[in-house]
């Protein structure tokens, strides 16, 4: 058991704002906190807002990374409930961005009364088609995802990192010479692709306790609106808001619409 | 005509967009191409209508789908670039171009996303390149993982062999035991069952140095098992006994002051004990005493074996520790050259060192080391 300041340490909490109630953001697959900067923004003023990084992306502690652990989505949805507990969260809201929403629905089901409010934006319980259920994947284009995510480094730079890490009040000053957002150890990214694309938690999607919100966006090639109508169809306390938003980001595309959807369910 | 007469016409900027030595592509806000140029065109294969107002995913692979949105996006909203950004683009055919791409979002007075531009490269070599390089890599880590593993296998294998090795070599100790205690051997009989003892006996240390070898532990150290209530004492003089056993013609002395008790690893002290009265026997000349000296102080163990003989040559003094070390060539009774490596090893697992000195007297090896592991 990890104590609390390390958990804290390993996912690179950041906590800010202050309110009656918690607010814990998930980043997905591709990037890292800083992907909720405006959306968190917007709930400082009466929210306790909490940021952290997957193991593996942004200024998380490499060092944690186990391999078979992070495997499988589960390992996140641990870390999830670590961190929930390292900061005592009762009834709290966890708002997550693509497989963070899945991620925080098993630690929903994982650990009930954390979280009793649940914000899943552009979800997907299953990316790869399965009979009738359409995922939007085959398994040949997650293969082939895999293997293109393998040549392209995005950025990363391994003798890069310590130099941004040293100075994490001052990202500009990793971002003038790189891409200092979103950096993944390109193994790391190749491992967390396979734990996401492979997924099928269908199944876990009744069991989700908490009140839920889906979010979709139109044209969004990675969570299409089948999907999120699915995700709404079988979580048992779910509401379903289409936002007015394309891509799989509404969270850094259209945050003002974001926002207005998560206050009004909040 | 002057060179400085020749003047040279305008660059034509509308020329230069469509037919740069690069592809030029303009994305809307919501995903869709809303120019592109000639270059660009060109490679695609594709005429600019079938394009303009279609979704930037129709040209793209479905890895660079994907990567698009999951990293291309965020990060061009989060920082305003991407650079050196690896794409497969994908043609009028759907064969697969290799590119890498820059990308900037062109931001308007509020800071609103008006255009994402991006600048294409071909880099069908430069990709083929970093592609052999991974392949590379991945075959590199997979034949280490697969040599690590077939080093474990052979380690285990000497571990097994040396310890199914010993039980028949305890068959053969017993049995010439057993052959002397019977009275009825004539004397040339009891020379050749005190050989085949003196044989065992190399056979077994011979094993203990391969194990200890193979253990692969060597170069972190050898494992220890610390029990300072042992007395090392009898240790010693057991080891010693042992040798006079199987060296009846050779003369031990014992010269014993041990007052403290020693944080160490007994048996490790006496394997050491053991391994430099061998080399004592090998090396030493026949007819001097072979004495074996062990005494603490306040801080400190010391253990010694000397014997006569001549010197060893210097050359070869700084090269006694190391592994496969065997003197001067075409000794029959050198062994594998193990025995003076583990020496400097147990002495380096208990913090000690190993000295020597030899003279035209006598050659002494000495252990020094701490009484106490930590203070």
């Amino acid at each position: 058991m990890l104590s609390n300041d390390l958990v804290l340490r390993r996912n690179n909490v950041t906590i800010s704002g202050s309110g009656p109630r918690t607010m814990v953001f998930a980043h997905g697959f591709g990037c890292d906190q800083n992907m909720w900067r405006d959306v968190a923004a917007a709930f400082e003023g009466d929210f306790r807002v909490v940021l952290f990084d997957h193991v593996g992306a942004g200024r998380s502690d490499l060092s944690a990374y186990d391999p078979q652990k992070y495997s499988r989505l589960d390992g996140y949805a641990d870390d999830v409930v670590d961190i929930a507990r390292a900061l005592n969260l009762e009834n709290a809201v966890f708002v997550g961005h693509s497989v963070s929403a899945m991620i925080g629905a098993l630690a929903c089901i994982r650990a009930p009364g954390l979280f009793s409010e649940l914000v899943m934006v552009g979800p997907s319980p299953r990316y790869i088609d399965d009979d009738e259920y359409v995922g939007g994947f085959s398994h040949e284009q997650v293969e082939e995802l895999l293997e293109f995510l393998a040549e392209n480094h995005l950025g990363w730079s391994a003798a890069m990192a310590p130099a941004i890490m040293g100075n994490p009040d001052r990202p500009e000053l990793g971002a003038t010479l790189t891409n200092s957002f979103c950096s993944t150890d390109p193994d790391i990214a190749r491992e967390f692709a396979r734990a996401t694309f492979f997924s099928d938690n269908r199944g876990d999607l009744p069991r989700i306790p908490a009140r839920t919100l889906v979010l979709q966006c139109r044209e969004d090639i990675i969570a299409p609106q089948c999907v999120g109508e699915y995700v709404h169809a079988r979580v048992p306390d779910s509401e379903y808001v289409l936002l007015d938003a394309t891509g799989h980001c509404p969270n850094l595309s259209a945050p003002a619409a974001v926002t207005t959807a998560i206050r009004a369910f909040v | 005509m002057p060179l400085s007469d020749i003047v040279p016409p305008p660059e034509d900027l509308a020329d230069l967009y469509d037919n740069a030595p690069c592809g030029y592509l303009s994305v809307s806000p919501a995903g869709e191409i809303a120019k592109i140029n000639k270059t660009l065109l060109g490679w695609l294969g594709q005429p600019e209508q079938n394009l303009l107002g279609r979704p930037v995913h129709d040209i793209l692979s479905f890895g660079g789908k994907i990567a698009f949105e999951t990293h291309l996006a965020p990060l061009l909203r989060l920082q305003g670039f991407v650079d050196e950004f690896a794409l497969d683009l994908v043609d009028a055919r759907g064969d697969k171009i290799p590119v890498i791409a820059n990308a900037t979002e062109r931001r308007g007075d509020k800071g609103e996303h008006v255009f994402t531009r991006l600048t294409v490269f071909r880099a069908v070599d430069r990709r083929k390149f970093e592609r052999t390089l991974i392949e590379a890599r991945i075959k590199a880590e997979a034949e280490a993982k697969s040599g690590h593993a077939a080093s474990e296998l052979r380690d285990q294998f000497i571990a097994v062999l040396g310890h199914d090795l010993r039980n028949p070599l305890a068959a053969i100790a017993a049995g010439s035991h057993m052959l002397r205690r019977s009275g009825k051997l004539e004397a040339r009989d009891l020379t050749i069952v005190a050989e085949m003892d003196r044989s065992a006996a190399r056979a077994n240390r011979l094993i203990d140095d391969v194990m200890d070898f193979a253990r692969g532990k060597l170069g972190a150290g050898l494992p220890l098992q610390i029990d300072s209530r042992v007395p090392l004492g009898p240790v010693v003089e057991h080891v010693v006994a042992e040798m006079r056993s199987i060296h009846p013609d050779r003369v031990f002395e014992v010269r014993l002051d041990i007052g403290h008790p020693v944080e160490c690893d007994p048996d490790r002290i006496g394997r050491l004990a053991s391994n430099l009265l061998a080399n004592a026997v090998t090396h030493g000349a026949p007819d001097t005493p072979i004495v074996c000296e062990a005494r603490t102080t306040g801080e400190s163990f010391e253990l010694s074996v000397t014997n006569g003989g001549p010197p060893i040559p210097e050359g070869q003094r700084d090269k006694l520790f190391q592994p496969f070390f065997r003197g001067e060539p075409g000794g029959s009774q050198h062994g594998l050259g193990l025995g003076l490596f583990i020496v400097s090893e147990i002495a380096r697992a208990h913090r000690g060192v190993m000295d020597m000195t030899s003279t035209a007297d006598e050659t002494r090896f000495r252990l020094l080391m701490p009484r106490q592991r930590e203070r």
